[in-house]
């Protein structure tokens, strides 16, 4: 039972780290109805930076604040100079977004070669919990914890400032909200920052759990579809729920049923697709 | 019509003599074009005729390599083994276009991608029957009854032909009632719906022709590179033939041929040079999206168009009465 | 004889009744006009009517069968057909070919996929026969986006009637027209055959005089009054919807 209950917490923190990444997707399709496939990039562009900066002797929580921001930095480049042109055109973003993909991960791997690159989890976390028989590494809990404080602060963000509820109304009126003086597309460059920032985020976190290699950008981009499949596109609700399921079963099916796990959770997928095409908690149309 | 007839006539002599050109090597390649020219414009069919975007394409791919890959070891007749692997791979698109067409343009963007990775997975988890991530090797070689077909030049001619015959019924159907409601349901659906037409038989008919296309293309693959791999079904490789279709023109017939040849052509080149093939890929890919206008086969109709209109403008300067020259000229802009 | 009959219609949206109770007939041969002021439910009315929406209760029927449930495209084989306020052709097609499409469409060979379109002689006939028939013989081959608006406005009538409908939903025909344009488009519908019953959606009030054999006057989704146009043109309650509307109104 014990060894269930590391697996349960281990997908928990995979899960919270998937979490992180597919909210950052949902809700830049929830709000401005932009299907990015780059976004698995933000992801790699952050781990790489953050080891960069960690093997140059900086301090692990620097790293992170600085590849968040640089990413983020990049992500209002990308929106304002690429992106805003096709809004509304799917076919021209999922080109666009798939040259970008290529781009980023052969200059990756020009720069930082091929090989498995490892961040090491910061010092002050280096420790495992005891929780009964079982030592729990500190930093996968510490990772469930950032997920929970993350899904707070959007959940305030969202019903208790002005700013969240703008870009609700945005959402569902975008010509009244323009109306109303404020600048749409501005807000658009935000939320695209933010949702980059959070990939970011989710990659420097995760980067221990996962390691840094060649294919994490896509395999990261899948995961990411999934949860948001399963969840609801445009839902952060839904991704929360989602990943932790998703998380779960991978990392408890990974060690007890090994060949279906994948299986199941793209079956899975498949199934909400048929039954409830908008996910467990997505709007009825999109 | 009679200018078709001509580039027809034309493209069969390219296609016949070009093998003499080139070296063993590049007549390899030229076959491989040809197969992902098939994949391509099975593709480019339903986007560029039905309207329906799919990122999971590559699935029937896939699925036809695989059947003859698995028939194989029980099966040695070609015949028979195509005619499987079209059955199933037109089935299955049967099947699964019943219920995501149901979906809109956007969540049957996704869904495909999601069986398209499904089969991946499945391809890469059931290893006894697979192969598994180690893939599989094809067990038969092409035969029509005369004899094994190993040369490269054989090779390069089966697959030219099958190109020309699934180009011309591909034509076909294009230009065939069904084809036309088809293209009117990319034009405007809810009118098709109020002219009495049931737009959900139209969308899995070309959903099922498009999925029976591929895994033609996928058959032949599996004859050609006696190999096979999940990797055939990743949603990158839908990816792929969905940019070739766009490099060559969305909505044309021969676009799709257009962007195989040059992306495969490129990727080569750009292989020899730097293992950074991608990157120029995407850089390509990224400007094309920027400048935007279409593919190689718009640009191409836009530039004859221009031309025209320049000549037309330029043989108007010598006439006396300019406002007739002008007239002319707003004809040929139009 | 009705030939579209819709009995005590009821449809809402959320918490809104758009539609409440309707019932109007349609009579063989009639020119039937429903006026109303904007946002009174009319276009919502032909929508359900022609089953776009799914009503909530009523039934509609056509020559006494039942269609109330039936799927849009169903119902132009029974004998159905409507235009659009906005609209809603294929612009980027010919006018030829939005023609043939219309024509192709109660023709068996629909399904086909291996013989050219351009090979079946009786479509290639009566699409000629439509193009000479309503003037656009010579414009066959310009693409519908570059038609004039009113020309666009009565190509839309002319497919629904390529359809060989019973009866016929025109939607606001004149919507957005010129005086000339409007001219034309009511010298068309007042020569479209008796065989075809029409159940119109007008707003200008010439237009609506000048062909309606019955009118029903609805308003919040409500039948205020059906009759005939004296009595329509005669009644308080009409009068005082359209003087305080600000809709132009027959004194």
């Amino acid at each position: 039972m014990s060894s269930f209950f590391f697996l349960l917490l281990t997908g928990l923190a995979y899960g919270m780290v998937y979490f992180m990444i597919a909210a950052g997707l949902t809700i830049i399709l929830g709000v401005m109805n932009v299907f990015n496939l780059a976004h698995g990039s933000f992801y790699i562009i952050a781990a790489y930076l953050a080891f960069t900066l960690v093997s140059n002797e900086v301090n692990f929580w620097l790293a992170l604040v600085v590849a968040v921001l640089c990413t983020a930095a990049l992500g209002i480049l990308m929106e304002k100079f690429l992106i805003k042109r096709f809004y509304g055109k799917t076919l021209e973003q999922v080109l666009l977004t798939f040259g970008l993909i290529y781009i980023v991960s052969d200059t990756a791997k020009l720069i930082w070669g091929p090989t498995l690159k490892n961040l090491a989890v910061p010092a002050v976390l280096n420790f495992s919990i005891p929780l009964g028989n079982i030592a729990f590494p500190a930093y996968r809990l510490f990772i469930v914890l950032v997920g929970c404080a993350i899904a707070v602060l959007l959940w305030y963000f969202e019903t208790r400032t002005r700013a969240g509820a703008i870009i609700r109304a945005g959402v569902d009126d975008r010509e009244m909200v323009s109306a109303l003086g404020i600048n749409v597309g501005r807000v658009f460059t935000y939320v695209f920052a933010f949702g980059a920032g959070l990939a970011a985020a989710s990659g420097v976190l995760g980067a221990p759990l996962t390691g840094i290699y060649t294919g994490l950008d896509t395999e990261v981009l899948v995961t990411s579809l999934i949860v948001l499949v399963i969840g609801g596109l445009g839902s952060w609700k839904g991704s929360l729920i989602s990943a932790l399921i998703v998380g779960v079963i991978q990392t408890v099916g990974s060690a007890w049923f090994p060949s279906v796990s994948m299986l199941i959770i793209f079956a899975l997928m498949m199934l909400i697709l048929i039954i409830r095409p908008h996910g467990l908690f997505g709007r009825e149309v999109l | 019509m009679k200018r078709s007839a001509l580039w027809m006539c034309l493209m069969l002599i390219v296609v016949i003599v070009l093998p003499y050109t080139l070296s063993d090597f590049g007549v390899y390649l030229a076959a491989e074009i040809y197969i992902m020219a098939i994949f391509a414009m099975s593709l480019g069919f339903i986007m560029g005729y039905a309207g329906m975007v799919s990122l999971g394409h590559a699935a029937f791919f896939g699925l036809g390599a695989y059947t003859v890959a698995i028939l194989g070891t029980y099966v040695t007749n070609m015949y028979v083994l195509i005619l499987a692997a079209v059955v199933l791979s037109g089935l299955v698109a049967m099947l699964t276009g019943a219920v995501f067409i149901r979906t809109s343009h956007f969540y049957f963007l996704m869904i495909t991608f999601a069986f398209g990775q499904l089969l991946y997975v499945t391809a890469w988890q059931l290893k006894r029957l697979t192969g598994g991530a180690d893939g599989k090797s094809v067990p038969v070689e092409m035969d029509f009854g005369f004899g094994p077909i190993t040369s490269p030049l054989a090779i390069y001619y089966v697959m030219a032909a099958s190109f020309v015959l699934v180009l011309l019924v591909v034509r076909l159907i294009v230009n065939s009632p069904a084809g036309n409601i088809m293209r009117g349901i990319m034009e405007n659906e809810s009118r098709i719906n109020f002219l009495g037409y049931n737009v959900r038989t139209y969308k899995i008919l070309a959903y099922t022709i498009a999925g029976a296309l591929g895994g033609f293309a996928g058959a032949l693959y599996a004859y050609y590179n006696a190999y096979v791999s999940p990797e055939l079904t990743h949603w990158m490789n839908s990816g792929i033939a969905m940019l070739m279709v766009i490099i060559g023109g969305v909505g044309t017939l021969i676009g799709p041929f257009i962007g195989a040849v040059v992306f495969i052509l490129l990727k080569n080149y750009i292989s020899t040079i730097t293992s950074s093939w991608h990157l120029i890929m995407g850089l390509i890919l990224v400007t094309l999206v920027l400048v935007g206008r279409g593919g190689i086969v718009h640009w191409y109709a836009y530039l004859s168009r221009k031309l025209s209109g320049l000549s037309a403008r330029w043989r108007a300067s010598g006439k006396h009465d300019s406002a007739e020259g002008m007239k002319s000229v707003e004809h040929t802009e139009n | 004889m009705s030939i579209l009959r819709i009995k005590e219609i009821c449809k809402s949206f959320k918490s809104l009744q758009v539609i409440n109770r309707v019932s109007l007939e349609v009579e063989a041969g009639e020119r039937h006009v429903i006026i109303g002021p904007n946002g009174a439910g009319k276009t919502t009315l032909f929508n359900c009517i022609t089953g776009f929406l799914p009503i909530d209760e009523g039934a509609v029927y056509l020559e006494d069968k039942e269609i109330s449930r039936m799927p849009s495209h169903k119902l132009i084989h029974l004998g159905l057909a409507r235009t659009f306020q906005k609209n809603n052709l294929f612009g980027g097609l010919t006018v030829e070919q939005n023609i043939r499409l219309a024509l192709t469409s109660r023709k068996k060979f629909r399904y086909q996929l291996f013989r050219p379109m351009s090979g079946y002689a009786d479509l290639k006939e009566e699409t000629e026969a439509l193009l000479d028939q309503w003037g656009y013989a010579e414009r066959r081959s310009v693409k519908v986006e570059n038609l004039s608006y009113g020309e666009q406005r009565m190509l839309e009538v002319i497919l629904a009637m390529a359809l060989n409908p019973k009866v016929l939903l025109l939607d606001e025909p004149t919507s957005g027209m010129s005086v000339v344009e409007t001219a034309q488009i009511t010298e068309m519908i007042k020569r479209l055959p008796r065989t075809v019953s029409l159940l119109v959606i007008e707003h200008d009030m010439d237009v609506v005089f000048s062909i309606a054999d019955r009118i029903t006057v609805i308003h919040h989704g409500e039948v205020i009054l059906s009759g005939s146009p004296e009595q329509v043109r005669n009644d308080e309650q009409v009068r005082k919807i359209y003087f305080g509307g600000g809709a132009r109104a027959h004194a």
